[in-house]
């Protein structure tokens, strides 16, 4: 089993999503418990994923191809590891805040954290702030990530906030926020629970808020 | 099918026109034929009067015809092989390929440890080399310095001898007389497996150095004839310091060094038709105020840039000069000096760029400043390297797949392309303020240090042979003898 384990995690590793959906079932096939497959196969090559491109030895774009290699995997996985009744890393309800026309870092930050095991509700773009209060309502994510890239919609982040905290829903979730104009001290000031400088450290960030990282 | 189509496959420079090189050309020759060189060698005073030359006493003046008839000789283009055979250290020489290595001679050092000037010795040889070897895009290896914890005598020796294990890319060697040469060669044909598999695949150039103005000393001559009869690709490459050892225009330094260049290469070719002659020249400014020869002087650039031009008008490579500056230390005026000239010389295609490396005007060598150039030369060879055009890079197809607010990330075109189409840096920082902050808020300077000290811990260069092991033992103990006696 160690030998299949390692190549599910060398398959997401070189972004192989071709060949996931066969590992995985092999794997059932052989008996492996779901979660055993999801921890020491696909989150180990993840892991090494995320610190090989910390090093600079990986580039987004094959980040992306491994986050997809997760994901086909996830595609055969999911409902056995639902009926053996284990929970997903955790779910995020992602979007560009309003007046923001930009999607690529919100769909870097999403295509990532699926590749990282959660499940990704994304909005998309220039989001009114009640859209956000809609989808923490019906999703009940445990993350919402806000995204602007400009300095004159960053300000939009704050009011989704407030709307967030006047429908009484602040505590249920974790907020983190991030584009480029964004810092940890504006992220403070507007009542976020953390910001990430950039996708892979979004996923940290998310990670790290449903106790994971 | 597309009809009468052009394509620039990099960026395209030139400086002089057609008609602007015919008249260097023509007064290179003109100063060749009318004024000559005192030529102090008698036996290649000779050789030159039996290839055609005037000789009255020391001055020789060689006719037009005979240095067309010795350009046509050379060749434009040759390669020079690494010594173990691994393809990616071999250098092409050709049109369009420029080349990049350090320089020879500086009495100082900049030590990898304590990071201050020092006197160069014997062991940063094989320390430079072993850099030289790792860095990606330095091509070929000369030692920054001349060795100065050994007998005077055999400082080329000791030079050469430390460089040759440490690197397999080709090395330029320097030496002092014909005896030093003889040790030199005899270490690397030991590698290469005799003198007829050396002539086959050399593994290292023969540098000389004649002196301006207008001189061709004993030495450099008595060195060129052995590299001729041994087969050895030379450089010949004078220093005209413009306002003190050549005009002070730059046309004027440019026809000088030509002159003083291609004496060398008429006897060369007397010696040895079709031996690979590559023409050159430290060209640059005396500094009136300081009266240094400048290595940062925006004149050097300039003056080289119009030499590579008239070698390439006359079919000959050449030896290029960039990568060095005037600064005493690892700072902005390096970095700006260095590159500048980096930049210039990849632009106008010099064959071998040497002086990467030299800080203080040639007075010191740094690694740093080897290190720091070798990322100046990697951003400037993705500039030449220019626009590809073509249906696939002009990607019509896939903008259209996208289209309005979508993104690229994840279009199978991105990922075939993203790391050729890209340059990445290895010492410039794009990390944003806080990552930066996080590691250590590191200047350019750190990062070079860094880097070499990286390399000196990890990287092993092939090793020589045994039999060249021996040679080497061989030729240092005969040369220890050598000095004894004398």
């Amino acid at each position: 089993m160690t030998e299949l384990y390692q190549r599910l995690a060398t398959a997401i590793l070189e972004g192989n999503s071709g060949k996931m959906p066969g590992l995985v079932q092999k794997a059932l096939d052989q008996g492996a418990a779901p979660k055993d497959i999801l921890d020491h196969g696909m989150v180990v090559g993840m892991n090494e994923v995320g610190s090989r491109f910390k090093r600079g030895e990986m580039f987004v774009p094959e980040v992306l191809m491994s986050a997809e290699a997760m994901q086909a995997g996830l595609k055969v996985l999911r409902p056995h590891l639902a009926s053996a009744g284990v929970k997903l890393v955790g779910r995020i309800v992602i979007g560009t805040v309003k007046g923001d026309l930009h999607d690529i870092g919100k769909n870097l930050v999403g295509m990532m954290c699926e590749g990282a095991g959660f499940e990704v509700i994304d909005l998309g773009f220039n989001i009114e702030p009640e859209k956000f209060v809609e989808a923490i309502k019906i999703h009940q994510p445990d993350v919402v990530g806000l995204s602007a890239l400009l300095t004159t919609t960053m300000r939009a982040m704050g009011h989704t906030i407030k709307s967030i905290e006047e429908a009484g829903l602040r505590d249920r979730v974790k907020i983190m926020v991030g584009g480029a104009p964004v810092d940890a001290e504006f992220a403070q000031r507007i009542g976020a629970d953390g910001y990430g400088s950039n996708a892979p450290a979004g996923v940290e960030l998310a990670r790290r808020f449903v106790g994971a990282g | 099918m597309r009809t009468n189509y052009r394509v620039n496959s990099g960026t395209r420079f030139q400086m002089l026109s057609q008609d602007q090189l015919q008249e260097l050309f023509e007064g290179t020759l003109h100063l060749l034929e009318v004024t000559g060189l005192d030529v102090y060698h008698d036996e290649a005073r000779d050789i030159l009067k039996k290839a055609g030359a005037w000789v009255d006493g020391r001055r020789v003046c060689i006719p037009p015809y005979l240095v067309r008839r010795s350009l046509a000789l050379a060749p434009r283009s040759f390669t020079l092989y690494a010594r173990d055979g691994n393809p990616r250290h071999d250098i092409h020489i050709g049109p369009g390929r420029a080349h990049y290595g350090p320089g020879p001679t500086c009495p100082n050092f900049v030590d990898v440890d304590t990071l201050e000037r020092r006197t160069f010795v014997k062991s940063d040889v094989e320390l430079v080399a072993r850099v030289v070897d790792a860095l990606p895009n330095i091509d070929f290896c000369e030692s920054l310095g001349t060795v100065g914890d050994v007998h005077h005598q055999l400082a080329a020796t000791y030079e050469f001898a430390g460089m040759f294990p440490q690197t397999s890319k080709p090395i330029v060697a320097w030496s002092y007389n014909w005896q030093d040469s003889a040790d030199i060669h005899q270490i690397a044909v030991a590698e290469a497996g005799g003198q007829a598999a050396f002539e086959r695949r050399p593994n290292y150039v023969h540098y000389c150095e004649p002196l301006s103005p207008l001189v061709s000393t004993f030495e450099a001559i008595d060195k060129l004839i052995f590299a001729a009869r041994h087969r050895v690709p030379l450089v010949f490459t004078p220093c005209p310091i413009a306002g003190g050892t050549a005009p002070v225009t730059a046309a004027g330094v440019i026809v000088q060094a030509a002159a003083e260049s291609w004496i060398g290469l008429v006897l060369a070719e007397a010696i040895q038709p079709g031996l690979p002659f590559i023409t050159g020249g430290v060209l640059s400014v005396l500094d009136m105020n300081t009266m240094i020869l400048a290595y940062g002087a925006p004149e050097l650039s300039l003056c080289m840039a119009g030499l590579t031009e008239l070698a390439h008008f006359a079919g000959l490579p050449v030896w290029q000069t960039g990568g060095c500056t005037d600064a005493k230390t690892l700072d902005e005026q390096a970095a700006i000096e260095g590159s500048l000239s980096i930049f210039f010389s990849e632009l106008s295609g010099g064959d071998l760029c040497h002086d990467v490396g030299y800080m203080e005007s040639a007075m010191t060598g740094s690694v740093f400043q080897l290190a720091m150039m070798d990322e100046a030369i990697g951003y400037s060879r993705r500039i030449t390297r220019g626009i590809e055009v073509n249906d696939d890079t002009l990607a019509v197809s896939v903008i259209n797949h996208v289209g309005p607010n979508g993104h690229y990330l994840r279009e199978p075109h991105t990922r075939r392309h993203f790391k050729s189409e890209f340059w990445y840096p290895n010492l410039c920082d794009r990390h944003n303020f806080e990552e930066w902050d996080m590691l250590g808020r590191t200047k350019m300077r750190d990062r070079a240090v860094a880097r070499v000290h990286d390399i000196l811990a990890s990287h092993q260069p092939s090793p020589i042979k045994p039999e060249t092991e021996r040679a080497i033992r061989a030729v240092l103990e005969a040369a220890e003898e050598r000095v004894k006696e004398g």
